[in-house]
């Protein structure tokens, strides 16, 4: 199904590091509750597109960020843009899970607990649960709350690090590989809960399987060097995509 | 279509090895179906019995067609042409089976043929096994040369099939009509003739099939259909 809303939508977008010009002149829109796959080679600039959307790009001293992004038509590329709340709204998930060195329960209260959603023991229990019944790992931990975070095999961290990210009710979620250091079972169970997850959230995945973003995702945007070559809906994309490029690299021909 | 090659070599080979299983299956489904026009018409119940025979081969390479395409399915999970390539090869190796099929079907008419053709009923059958046969060949051709424009031309020219049927048709009906004893030849024909008008529709698939490969996107429209057929 293909939503029309434009949740996020950036306009002449262009970071640098440095130099190094990372992205050039990037026009997209992130439609909502959906989720768009950000494929392309390596040092394409997709990872480099999604840290711009909680101006994660702002803790690199050397890195100038230009044009617009707005969220439900809100600019976010501006000074005066609180991050903390920013990054309330936008959860990220990264390739290597990294769970706080925190019991279970503390990874998933973490967040509720500096924004101030939960005024007490009772409404912060159901928070935890809530958010790992979402999670999908709620009957595989509920035993064992306080262990450490890090106990939970690889699979069962990074559902861990989605709970704590949708603890804090975001609107959008940011995935950077999420799966690319799981095995096919655990991969399987995040493509899962991504599918449960768009009912609620904008996702934005970045993936070097094209398989998965063809399992996960209603838009494709293809990247290289930098650009946005194209974007479509997956079955375009994966059928039948306009660039000779997008299909190169697809097809497996890239040179 | 992509000039590129694959970075893996062994992907670029089964593909390769697929474009060749499915031009040997063509060429020996035109050979099929030029044997059995020719066998009909001469009643050449010989050559009948080769032509059963060899319907096997095609049905072989079907198979392993079948058999390669699920490799590459699983292997490579193509994508984009690769995709297109591969489920086309897929059913286009599907509707070449059926006119191998179809040929058999005419072979098999022969045997129980009581005498030979009446002459004026060979005309017909010849010009429409001709076009049938020539449709065959250019899709094949279209094929090699991934060519879009010659796949609209054969798609199109399925009209002229349906109108050759429907006079071939009407001759046999005519034939019939003159006498009981044309009962059980004019039957016989009569199902040959349907047989070579459903090889050509085989063949109007398969022109779809290699549209779609190369574009990406379906033949629109309806088929076209012939006029006398439309109005029985």
């Amino acid at each position: 199904m293909i939503n029309n809303k434009v949740k996020i939508k950036t306009t002449n977008l262009n970071v640098y590091y440095g130099d190094k010009q990372a992205l050039n002149d990037v026009n997209l829109e992130i439609h909502s509750k959906e989720v768009t796959a950000l494929i392309g080679p390596s040092g394409c600039g997709k990872s480099t597109y999604i840290r711009c959307i909680n101006r994660m790009n702002d803790v690199i001293d050397i890195c100038r960020v230009t044009g617009s992004i707005e969220i439900d038509g809100n600019e976010i590329n501006k000074k005066e843009i609180d991050v903390v709340s920013l990054r309330e709204k936008i959860g990220m998930v990264f390739q290597k899970p990294n769970p706080f060195p925190k019991s279970i329960y503390d990874n998933v209260s973490y967040g509720p607990n500096i924004h101030g959603l939960a005024e007490n023991k009772v409404k912060m229990d159901e928070i935890v649960e809530t958010s790992l019944k979402k999670a999908a790992l709620w009957n595989e931990v509920k035993d064992r709350l306080n262990e450490p975070g890090t106990s939970l095999s690889g699979g069962q961290q990074q559902r861990l690090c989605i709970a704590r990210a949708i603890s804090v009710n975001p609107e959008v979620i940011l995935m950077d590989e999420p799966c690319s250091a799981l095995d096919p079972i655990a991969t399987a169970k995040i493509e899962e809960l991504m599918d449960e997850l768009k009912k609620t959230y904008t996702i934005v995945i970045v993936t070097h399987s094209m398989s998965q973003a063809v399992r996960v995702s209603q838009r494709t945007g293809f990247f290289h060097l930098g650009k946005l070559i194209e974007v479509d809906t997956t079955e375009k994309i994966f059928k039948n995509p306009n660039n000779k490029m997008t299909q190169d690299y697809i097809t497996g021909r890239f040179g | 279509m992509s000039d590129e090659a694959h970075i893996v070599k062994s992907y670029e080979e089964e593909l390769q090895n697929l474009n060749d299983s499915l031009i040997k299956m063509g060429s020996l489904t035109e050979s099929q179906l030029a044997d059995s026009m020719e066998a009909i018409i001469k009643v050449d119940k010989e050559s009948a019995d080769k032509i059963i025979a060899n319907d096997a081969k095609i049905n072989e390479l079907r198979a392993k067609i079948d058999n390669q395409i699920m490799t590459v399915l699983v292997k490579r999970a193509p994508m984009a042409i690769d995709l297109r390539i591969t489920i086309s090869t897929l059913k286009i190796s599907h509707d070449l089976e059926r006119i191998g099929d179809l040929a058999k079907s005419v072979a098999k008419k022969i045997k129980p043929l009581p005498h030979d053709l009446p002459k004026e009923l060979i005309g017909s059958l010849r010009r429409l096994g001709d076009l049938v046969q020539k449709q065959l060949r250019n899709v094949l051709d279209a094929y090699l040369n991934k060519s879009k424009e010659s796949a609209i031309a054969i798609w199109k020219n399925d009209e002229q099939v349906d109108d050759l049927t429907n006079t071939a048709m009407n001759e046999v009906a005519d034939f019939l009509g003159k006498s009981k004893k044309n009962l059980e030849l004019a039957t016989h024909l009569l199902f040959v003739t349907k047989n070579i008008e459903r090889a050509g529709d085989h063949v109007t698939n398969i022109a779809e099939s290699l549209y779609y490969l190369i574009e990406g996107e379906y033949l629109e429209g309806a088929r076209p259909k012939g006029k006398d057929i439309e109005k029985n």
